[in-house]
């Protein structure tokens, strides 16, 4: 089996949000409509005080709330274990939003523009109407990855074949691929370094991994 | 722009809200039938009103979804979802009703009443899966809608009923005391179990709901009910406050008290040197 | 609008560079979908190339934006106001280039005519670009025309060279070749980070190698005032008080020196590699052998005192010693003594920092001594002093210990001091230009730019020759070339063609409306050119620039959209912005600021869609006004020489252009591609633009030992002028009996930095003092403001693009002043509360941003925003320091810098929650 997970070493982000953007430009999404961004969350109290970046968005659940509560079955989640909107099903109801723990789901009314009007050349080349009034969320550029994947390339190793977020990173703090290969480079990350998962106790069994710190030797 | 702490979310409004006042209150109106059909009292018009309510509350989330023209895409994930299975079930009551109120068969009556208390189940845990709002998704939410939306109904079915009228006032201090319970079991929990402003709202609405909503129609019940019912207008204004404080606590959760769940990391990430991470963070929660 | 399933469309990647930065150039490529750019992303085949992957950072993904901005200038503008100044409507009316370039060419040629100079011996023509240099990698041929035209004053600051790492480019590129400095990331195991907020301003390259170094284990100390994003990324976080980081650097040279045998330190480096080991007289300079008059050492063989180049000898670092010699002064005074007790530079900076303990240290900056201490015997322990690597085949020493410094350490009062102390620290454990140390990136002073390592000559002393501007009385220039007159009051400045930008560039504004005693009367120029440049909003005392600017008699601004500094122009030229021209420019070797590449060669930015409206290629329009006002030949032969990135011919190969015709971008550029094609392979390659365009890049290797000055200093026999600044100290006298001798006596403060061994001062302060210097109480001003960068716009002039400010919003603080917590609480004050922050000089207002990673005496504004006439930025409601710090002589130091750092007082304002 596959199952495609996203590491995050927070370790390394430094909250710089290039895979924020790098998300809006790929994905084509609206102002305001952030698939991929990252926390700036300041830990602890003057004069002991630190701070940590954490990239987040759909964490792709193994047991997704969003994908149990949509009435439309709009929502689904592959064998690969990405989970994916069909836009021409959704209804709009956001139940799938208030389901998400991860704040991870976005759904705009009307076509929505940088600078309003009719939007921009660019923006009205990647204008998509079936986005409108139906949610949204990270995709893991799941066209991406089918399309990287035909051509024979490995996700997270080819750029080609990757989320364009895990491109971007000029930290190479996020990495992406396939959590069931024991060879993979995520899973060699997630052995190699202590870790967690957001929320895990809400029994959504993310597919996103955050990293923070190196596993003791005998924890190897 | 999203924050990191808990916000109040917006993607269900006073439209979404509204579904589970009405539809609560419908369904727990049908409910109450089978009081007045145990008295053989008309009940008709128990089951129009609530259909009619339920009916609302359906309308209101039909203009609160993005795409209305595909709304019957909501019948097609009966496996999982809550909303779908209310869409079912609401789909049913209302034939069974229809027929219910045609033929005026005591069992299609009995039948529609099952079929609104299984709508009522189905909108409290339409709540409790939305993993997303700690408020909502807090387990003792759900015996507390389908106690309110029980209390809103019998309240609203003393204007329909004279024989079942005592029955009518007893079965309202039950579902009161019941909610009250109720109530307190969910504000207890939401102190550990929710962000910090959930948890305020819930206990800035505590006391007034506690008083208005269940120290003062139980009263005014009681009164009533030592009187000799002499006067019924005690226990219309009971049940009006047990009706309002209902809608007013449902409003309040679903628009007020529902924060999402923020972000929290339980570690922080050592920067540099092994070891030199430490402890994570869950803003908005806790002191 | 279109759904983009309805036809498919035809999307093609091209490669560019971006260079909004100083930290670049980074390499991407963008989606061009039938013929509209629509994302960008990394150029993936230069991973291996590109020290940062062939990434690009956050800013890149603004330039789909920046094309398609509806509120761009698409038209060449007049003004039709007579009237400048902020409150008036310019009345901006649209015509045509001819009647644009005309009337510009008419202005420069009646200019020509009269004389390249003006009465006061000022260029007629000023120019001003943007902060950092990167301007010149996106206008094309225009310095070809500058260089044309002759005389220019480069002299008008836009904030930049004062507000930048002032003093670490003057004296980095002194004592080092380090215009700017870093540390040896990939192999350095522990920085000290003295408000260095590399995260946000080190650009990809700086976040690549740091992020590899945590993860690698290297500890960085970041010390500021408040938790930065760099701060956020470092091991730990020692709150300083401000402008007291020389203090705190001190106290750890201190514990280095006084709490450690010698042979803790790294003895041989600083014996043989510094001048460590020269002999000090007593009026300040070194002590010299009567004939050869070199600098004496003690050897400690021969138990006598030696010129410090004599064969076979091993000099004393310790000890007093009973020595005769000359000394010799300013302006060649000369002493001369006979058996007198003299000490070495190493005992004399001993001395220096006797009292500088950290308990001392301590109180000043409002850091525990323990903290101090701890972070000193850390620094120690990690520089394995002794160690050894082999790099390329030659074994060097290995000492990954660094010491870096941010904006506001490194230039205004302190600045000196500071490099002086970090430059130090890496001599004192032989991390100075070794592997895993502190290292130089480039030189800007020094010529040839090209090479960092071409400059590197001995000096009479045995320290490398430095081209300082003169300070004797037959070659000191009284008439300044500039109007901010770097050439004759900074002499570390010299007088390459970077050294303008880098003089005391505010005294241009500053003596604009009162000029000082005994000086030439300040002219205003015929004619200032401005491109990717705001001093309206990037200098302190912003608004009085603005007002300044609006005497300006004629203004051209080379216009992206309409902003505050060409709300003042005469004439708006729309140039093609960053994905609509054409430009080839040099890449790799090594560069500020933690751009360390093993290659070295060209990239280019290309024309990738056609230019919005009417606007023109910078090319174009440098070449146009070469035309008109009959300066072609010399443009042309400019370009030949090198002016647009190289030379066009070589040993085996040439690209000349005829000089005596007008070339099209593309011809110039093909030509140029062409050039630097051969020069990379000795002319076996001739690679055009069209080759370029399809591969974006072309670079051969570059030697990791070419990071390393070291090597060359063991190769010449040369010394790093540490710790003493004997050369420094004289100039300084020098300058001053200049400046007496012409009844200049205004400049007496700056003078007092040139210090052989420069003492910790009051620095804080300063600030102080001048916060009162009109009047009241420093009660009134109890706090700190001070300003951090913030990647999503450092550089960027890109406040007005709407994915800058939607990103910027998730990191803290983009939303208006950062408070501490406590503080806030105190003065009853909470997150989203509109604040006032007033200074002696006026207010600015924004919303309160509480953090708990700030000291609660501080308060921190990132970015430079209040913006007024900027579409969008205009409407952030952001506060600046720029507003409220005041520009006054004060405040600069000596060369030429003050700092982003002013006193004031906070107060709630009634309504208005963000």
């Amino acid at each position: 089996m596959t199952r495609y997970v996203m590491v995050a070493d927070l370790r390394r982000c430094v909250g710089c949000q290039t895979c924020t953007a790098a998300c809006r430009h790929i994905n084509g999404t609206p102002p305001g409509v952030q698939w991929r961004r990252v926390l700036d969350m300041e830990i602890g109290v003057y004069p002991d005080v630190h701070r940590a970046f954490v990239p987040v968005g759909c964490q792709h659940c193994s047991d997704p709330p969003c994908l149990d509560v949509c009435p439309s079955t709009a929502t689904r989640k592959r064998d690969d274990g990405i989970v994916t909107i069909d836009y021409d099903i959704c209804i709009g109801c956001s139940y799938c939003a208030v389901a998400c723990p991860y704040d991870a789901r976005y759904k705009v009314s009307r076509a929505e523009f940088a600078y309003g009007g009719e939007g921009m050349a660019n923006e009205q080349a990647v204008f998509d109407p079936r986005r409108i009034n139906v949610a949204t969320k990270c995709t893991f550029c799941v066209d991406r990855i089918d399309a990287g994947t035909a051509k024979g390339l490995t996700p997270g190793v080819d750029p080609e074949a990757t989320p364009a977020c895990v491109n971007s990173c000029i930290a190479q703090a996020l990495h992406f691929g396939d959590i069931d290969d024991p060879d993979s480079n995520v899973s060699k990350l997630v052995r190699d370094n202590e870790h967690f998962r957001m929320h895990e106790e809400l029994g959504t069994n993310p597919g996103f991994y955050y990293l923070w710190d190196a596993a003791g030797e005998e924890e190897k | 722009m999203r924050g990191i702490t808990p916000y109040r979310q917006n993607y269900w409004d006073w439209r979404a809200a509204g579904n589970f006042m009405y539809g609560g209150t419908g369904s727990g109106l049908i409910v109450s039938s089978l009081l007045a059909l145990a008295y053989g009292e008309p009940t008709l018009l128990h089951v129009l009103i609530g259909l009619v309510f339920m009916g609302t509350g359906l309308g209101l989330v039909w203009l609160e979804i993005g795409r209305p023209f595909r709304a019957l895409n909501v019948f097609l994930h009966p496996q999982r979802s809550w909303m779908t299975r209310e869409g079912f079930v609401a789909t049913v009551a209302f034939g069974v009703g229809a027929a219910a109120m045609w033929f005026g068969h005591a069992l299609l009556i009995a039948g529609t009443a099952a079929l609104a208390l299984l709508f009522l189940y189905c909108q409290a845990h339409i709540l409790q899966a939305s993993k997303g709002i700690p408020a909502w998704r807090e387990p003792t939410l759900a015996p507390l809608i389908i106690a309110t939306g029980l209390t809103e109904g019998v309240a609203a079915s003393l204007a329909l009923v004279s024989a079942a009228f005592t029955m009518t006032m007893v079965a309202l201090v039950v579902l009161l005391t019941l909610r009250a319970w109720s109530w307190r079991r969910y504000r207890l929990a939401s102190e550990t179990g929710m962000p910090t402003a959930a948890a305020r709202v819930l206990a800035a609405f505590s006391m007034p709901f506690l008083l208005l909503g269940h120290v003062l129609p139980l009263a005014l019940l009681i009164a009533d009910m030592a009187l000799g019912n002499r006067y019924p207008a005690l226990t219309y204004f009971a049940a009006v406050l047990a009706f309002g404080s209902g809608w007013t606590f449902k409003f309040m959760v679903v628009r007020y008290a529902a924060q999402t769940q923020g972000f929290a990391i339980i570690h922080r990430p050592a920067r540099g040197p092994r070891g030199s991470g430490g402890e994570g963070v869950k803003p908005g929660w806790g002191s | 609008m279109k759904s983009p399933t309805a036809t498919p469309r035809q999307v093609e990647k091209k490669p560019t560079y971006c260079y909004q930065c100083v930290a670049g150039p980074d390499l991407l490529t963008v989606s061009v979908s039938d013929g509209v750019a629509v994302a960008c992303e990394p150029n993936f085949s230069a991973a291996e190339v590109h020290p940062g992957g062939g990434k690009c950072c956050v800013k890149a993904y603004g330039l789909v934006q920046k094309t398609y901005n509806p509120h761009r200038i698409t038209t060449p503008m007049k003004r039709t106001n007579p009237k400048k100044g902020r409150d008036q409507d310019p009345g901006f009316v649209a015509i045509s280039w001819d009647e644009a370039l005309d009337t510009i060419a008419d202005k420069l040629r009646e200019i020509r005519q009269k004389g390249l100079l003006d009465e006061s011996g000022y260029a007629r023509v000023a120019a001003t670009f943007g902060g950092g240099g990167t301007p010149t990698y996106y206008m094309g041929t225009f310095p070809a025309f500058l260089s044309a035209w002759g005389a220019v004053d480069l002299g008008y600051g836009s904030g930049q060279g004062v507000k930048c790492y002032h003093s670490e480019h003057l004296y980095g590129e002194f004592w080092h070749r380090a215009f700017t400095v870093g540390s040896d990331t990939p192999r350095c195991d522990y920085v000290i980070s003295c408000g260095a907020n590399l995260e946000a301003s080190a650009g990809v390259v700086g976040v690549w190698r740091h992020s590899n170094a945590r993860i690698r284990g290297m500890k960085r100390v970041q010390v500021e005032p408040h938790l930065s994003v760099t701060g956020g990324c470092s091991a730990s976080w020692v709150p300083i008080r401000p402008k007291t980081d020389a203090a705190f650097l001190y106290a750890i040279m201190h514990v280095l020196c006084f709490e450690h045998p010698l042979d803790a330190l790294d003895v041989p480096f600083l014996r043989d590699r510094t001048a460590a080991p020269y002999l000090v007289a007593p009026n300040g300079y070194y002590m010299r052998d009567p004939s050869s008059r070199k600098p004496l050492v003690w050897d400690m063989k021969t138990k006598r005192a030696l010129p410090f180049d004599s064969p076979d000898i091993e000099p004393a670092l310790q000890g007093l010693f009973r020595v005769s010699g000359v000394e010799v002064g300013a302006d060649n005074e000369t002493w001369q003594h006979t058996e007198i007790e003299v000490r070495s530079a190493f005992e004399a900076m001993r001395d220096h920092l006797a009292g500088a303990t950290p308990a001392w240290a301590s109180e000043i900056c409002d850091v525990p001594e323990d903290t101090i201490r701890t972070v000193a015997n850390e620094y120690l322990a990690h520089a394995r002093v002794g160690e050894t690597i082999d790099i390329e085949g030659v074994t060097l020493p290995y000492r990954p210990v660094a010491v870096v410094l941010g904006k506001s350490v490194t230039n205004g009062w302190g600045g000196y001091e500071c490099c002086w102390a970090r430059t130090m620290l890496a001599c004192l454990v032989g991390a100075l230009e070794v592997p895993g140390g502190t290292l130089g990136t480039t030189v800007r002073l020094n010529r040839p730019a090209t090479s960092r390592f071409a400059s590197v000559l001995p000096d009479a002393d045995g320290f490398m020759t430095q081209p300082l501007n003169p300070t004797d009385r037959e070659r000191w220039k009284i008439k300044p070339k500039s109007r901010n007159a770097y050439n004759t009051l900074v002499p570390l400045v010299g007088d390459s063609p970077w050294s303008p930008a880098l003089g005391p560039t505010y005294l241009s504004w500053l003596f604009q409306d009162k000029p000082p005693e005994n000086w030439p009367r300040p002219t205003l120029p015929d004619l200032w050119f401005i491109y990717r440049t705001n001093p309206a909003i990037s200098n302190w005392d912003a608004p009085a620039i603005a007002d300044r600017m609006a005497k300006f008699p004629f203004i051209v601004a080379l216009t992206y959209t309409r902003d505050e500094s060409n709300h003042m122009a005469d004439i708006l030229l729309p140039e093609a912005t960053d994905l609509e021209s054409t430009q080839l420019i040099r890449m790799g070797g090594t560069k500020f600021i933690e751009q360390f590449w093993n290659y070295e060669g060209f990239g280019l930015r290309q024309k990738m869609v056609e230019p919005q409206g009417e606007a023109k290629d910078f090319t174009d329009i440098a070449t146009e006004l070469a035309r008109r006002t009959g300066l072609l030949e010399n443009y042309n032969r400019a370009i030949n020489k090198g002016a647009a990135c190289t030379k066009l011919s070589g040993d085996n190969y040439d690209f000349s252009l005829d000089e005596k015709t007008p070339h099209t971008p593309e011809e110039i550029w093909d030509a140029v591609c062409r050039a630097a094609s051969a020069e990379l392979t000795d002319g076996k390659e001739t690679d055009g633009l069209d080759w370029f365009q399809k591969n974006g890049y072309k670079f051969k290797p570059f030697p990791l030992l070419n990071w390393y000055l070291y090597p060359r200093m063991v190769e010449q026999g040369l010394r790093f002028e540490m710790p003493f600044q004997e050369r420094l100290y004289r100039v300084g006298q020098e300058l001053a009996n200049r400046l007496h001798e012409h009844g200049i006596e205004w400049w007496d403060t700056q003078l007092k930095e040139y210090q052989a061994l420069p003492a910790w001062k009051d620095f804080p302060g300063i600030w102080q003092e001048a916060a009162i210097a009109e009047g009241g109480s420093i009660d009134d001003y109890p706090f700190w403001l001070l300003t951090a960068r913030s990647m999503q716009y450092s550089w960027g002039a890109n406040a007005g693009i709407q994915l800058m400010r939607e990103v910027a919003g998730n990191i803290g603080g983009h939303a208006g002043v950062i408070i501490n917590t406590e503080t806030a609480r105190k003065l009853g004050i909470e997150d989203g509360d509109l604040v006032e922050i007033r200074s002696s000089l006026r207010a600015t207002k924004g919303h309160a941003v509480l953090r708990q990673g700030i000291r609660p005496d501080t308060l921190l504004t990132l970015g430079q925003f209040d913006h007024w006439a900027m579409p969008v930025a205009k409407d952030f409601q952001m506060p600046s320091l720029n507003t409220v710090a005041p520009m006054t002589m004060a405040l600069m130091d000596a060369t030429g810098s003050g700092s982003d750092l002013v006193r004031v007082g906070l107060r709630k304002l009634d309504g208005g929650r963000s």
